[in-house]
């Protein structure tokens, strides 16, 4: 199955290429959503939408990361009435990914696996897992 | 059409024969409490009669079978009204139920239900109702013909006359006489035809003083004359009948132009055209992004030079008339009548009565009113909801209202009306009234509120509290309190389309919920604030004024900051920290712009940084996970193409979920 694969800092992260709308360059700003968590980037507007962005490097670790560069790209998920966006560092390209071994050990519901995309380790993200972390990262409180 | 391909019809199958059976069990309805006649009858049969014929085009042989079932009951009854009992009705109703059923099934692709007991049934009923002195056992062939029983009308229409008039060009109210000329002879028949249009007659915009119409009357040609010859400076130039009577040109020297307006008038019913529901939804969301789309191009021309930006700016003016022009009739195309929720309640009302052994006489008014179809959708389940509330927990049973002396049947008042720019519901029930302090010390026991809470709570705030989670979905009470379950979803329902519950209630007398709802959803007028570096948008409905002042110069009551605003002194709050976010630093010795809104709790000052203006925007819903933000209740574009939230200024002032004492809204 084809997947986009894409950077968050230096590590190599994997979604299926069904799961990806588009992907653009992410905006100068965002408008703050308030109460939510920090992994909320605000939300951009694209082509008259309102679409949420979610800051990829907060949600996968919980620690704030290490001064995030400016820039970046905004990965658009391919989501039945609604949109969202996923902050990321830069995408590499698509490439078939056969194989995905489970982690060792399970720890982030946001993993789906390991892979090896072109002898470089790269991780599969769960498209659900995702989905629910999201949720629950705009319902704070 | 060489292939009758049934597919493409299924949806206008599925929407006629609905309105069909609507219509049928609402006359059915109405003739149960008035007087039985052929004609309503009659009416009965004509709507059986469509679902029939639609069924058997369509190919449902069940559905036409029943149909046909139904149909030859009504005809009997057609001809021996006085058999019609309620017997009879309930029968009909039952057969409206099942073929309904055959629809739903149809929309689902389901295969239909089995009717075959029902149908038993209705053949049993129709024998039992044959006249004695009929020598036919049953008349399988009066199924009447395909076409509607009503005469085919080519054979006796009055004459069709092209009346061509001048207005005199002396005259001094040209439009005047021209209306006027126009009105006589509608009144002699049916008018259907003007050129130019009647708006440019009444204007008195005519080319030569020169009009004309068609008119069908019975009334001779001199009457004709004499008629336009009694209104003042209006003159006969022509006068001819019509052979064919549709498509006929009107004569030459009375067209100067070839007349734009040149549309049908008169008492011919409005044309219109099924549209799909979905596609309206689209209309609307491409019109408010064509609005905001020019709003961008305004923007961007601002970094244009002077002489550019002018010019620039005349076309967007013109762009942005046009876009609003068009955003306008979307709206209004939109705009349902509310009679597509009233409709049903007769029937619902008869049935719930019936079942309650309870006897009501329902009431509908104005439900020609008409809202944005959003809303009128979200109004569906909660209206149905107040009406089984009004009849099986508001009015007595029979006995008891004689006991206290009222009439033994209640009556249910649902009534709607336009008041300014909102519409006001109104379900009101003559029964026994809620009792306040028995909500409050069942909201006391739930731990909704605390006894010193109770015992200040204004009557208002007391009979809202039978719409408080906690307290509505808790069944023993609802025998208690008089007020069912469900009343949290309708109060939900009702804000979520921007409108607000209230009621009111006198013991022993009766209650009335009263919904006011706004006209359409989509545009908000929005006081922008600015708060840190964001922007937020609050609805001037919610806004009860701006006061400038000092943070320094507030008073305080139990260690919290309050305004002094008008008579009354309101909280103040910071709106930064109500919203979690980072706040600019701030001087409280320096001017600064509070807000004050109406929330759900009362008046609230909300400090922020600055004043941005009013704008009028495209409101746009909150999708997930957006849903889930507290304290938002929209979103929108602006010019510049950033986005602004819409606060939920009713709750603005609610402590988060976690720190309430019990359930709200979150």
């Amino acid at each position: 199955m084809r997947h986009v694969i894409f950077l968050v800092g230096k590590d190599r992260y994997a979604l299926p290429l069904d799961a990806v709308r588009e992907v653009v360059v992410a905006p100068d700003r965002y408008t703050r959503v308030p109460h939510a968590g920090t992994s909320v980037k605000g939300v951009m507007t694209l082509r008259g939408r309102v679409v949420p962005v979610v800051d990829l490097a907060r949600l996968l670790v919980a620690a704030p990361s290490e001064g995030q560069p400016a820039g970046g790209k905004v990965v658009l998920l391919e989501l039945t009435r609604r949109d969202l966006g996923l902050l990321v560092t830069e995408v590499e390209g698509i490439e078939p990914i056969e194989q995905v071994d489970r982690p060792p050990h399970t720890t982030s519901r946001l993993v789906r696996g390991l892979t090896r995309v072109k002898e470089q380790a790269a991780t599969v993200l769960d498209l659900q897992g995702l989905d629910s972390a999201v949720a629950s990262a705009f319902a704070t409180e | 059409m060489a292939q009758w391909d049934t597919s493409r019809y299924t949806s206008l199958f599925i929407s006629e024969a609905t309105e069909h059976l609507e219509a049928l069990s609402k006359e059915l309805v109405r003739l149960e409490q008035g007087e039985v006649t052929a004609e309503a009858i009659d009416s009965l049969f004509r709507h059986a009669h469509s679902v029939k014929g639609m069924a058997g085009s369509m190919g449902f042989e069940a559905t036409t079978a029943l149909g046909h079932k139904l149909e030859d009951l009504l005809d009997r009854v057609r001809t021996t009204p006085t058999r019609f009992d309620r017997g009879v009705a309930d029968l009909v109703l039952q057969a409206c139920d099942a073929l309904t059923a055959h629809v739903k099934a149809v929309a689902a692709g389901q295969p239909f239900p089995d009717a075959a007991p029902l149908m038993a049934q209705l053949v049993a009923a129709t024998q039992s109702m044959r006249p004695g002195t009929t020598p036919l056992p049953f008349k399988e062939n009066a199924a009447p013909p395909l076409v509607e029983t009503t005469p085919a009308p080519e054979s006796n229409l009055p004459p069709r006359w092209l009346i061509s008039l001048k207005v005199s060009a002396s005259s001094a109210q040209p439009g005047v006489r021209g209306f006027l000329a126009y009105k006589r002879l509608g009144s002699l028949g049916n008018l259907f035809r003007c050129a130019p249009s009647l708006d440019e007659v009444k204007a008195g915009k005519l080319q030569g003083g020169l009009f004309a119409v068609e008119l069908e009357t019975t009334e001779t040609e001199a009457n004709i004359q004499k008629t336009v010859s009694q209104v003042a400076d209006v003159t006969l130039v022509s006068i001819e009948k019509v052979v064919a009577p549709p498509p006929v040109p009107a004569a030459e020297e009375a067209r100067p132009e070839s007349s734009p307006g040149d549309r049908v008038v008169g008492q011919e019913p409005q044309r219109t055209v099924r549209v799909k529901t979905e596609l309206l939804d689209e209309f609307l969301d491409l019109a408010g992004e064509l609005l905001l789309a020019t709003a961008g191009v305004r923007e961007a021309g601002r970094t244009l030079h002077e002489d550019a930006r002018s010019q620039l700016n005349v076309s967007v003016d013109r762009l942005h008339g046009l876009v609003r022009g068009l955003h306008d009739k979307v709206m209004e195309a939109r705009m349902t009548p509310v009679s597509v929720i009233t409709d049903r309640l007769p029937r619902a009302a008869r049935d719930i009565a019936r079942r309650r052994g309870r006897e009501i006489e329902l009431i509908v008014a104005g439900s020609e009113v008409e809202l944005d179809r959003a809303i009128v959708d979200e109004l569906n389940d909660p209206v149905l909801h107040l009406l089984r509330n009004a009849i099986d927990h508001g009015v007595e049973p029979p006995e008891e209202r004689r006991m206290r002396g009222k009439p033994p049947r209640g009556t249910v008042k649902v009534s709607v009306r336009r008041a300014s720019d909102r519409v006001l519901l109104e379900v009101e029930d003559d029964g026994r009234g809620m009792d306040t302090e028995r909500l409050k010390t069942i909201a006391v026991e739930r731990g909704l509120i605390t006894a010193e809470q109770a015992k200040d709570l204004p009557e208002r705030d007391a009979l809202l509290l039978s719409a408080a989670p906690g307290l509505s979905t808790a069944t023993t009470v609802t025998d208690i309190s008089g007020r069912g379950v469900g009343m949290d979803a309708v109060k939900r329902a009702v804000e979520q389309v921007g409108g607000t519950l209230e009621i009111i209630s006198k013991r022993g007398v009766g209650t009335t919920f009263r919904l006011s709802l706004p006209l359409t959803v989509a545009m908000v007028n929005l006081l922008l604030v600015s708060v840190g570096d964001d922007v937020y948008g609050l609805p001037i409905g919610k806004v009860a004024g701006v006061v400038e002042t000092t943070r320094a110069t507030l008073a305080h009551s139990q260690d919290l900051p309050v305004l002094q605003f008008g008579q009354a002194v309101v909280p103040a709050r910071e709106l930064s920290a109500l919203l979690g976010v980072p706040a600019r630093l701030h001087d409280v010795n320096a001017a600064c712009p509070f807000v004050v809104v109406e929330t759900d709790e009362g008046r609230v000052a909300l400090a922020v940084d600055a004043l941005l203006g009013q704008e009028e925007v495209v409101l746009k819903a909150l999708r997930r996970p957006l849903d889930k933000v507290r304290g938002l209740s929209g979103v929108t574009v602006l010019g510049n193409g950033r986005p602004v939230f819409i606060l939920d200024v009713a709750r603005i002032d609610a402590p988060a979920p976690h720190a309430r004492a019990a359930g709200g809204d979150a």
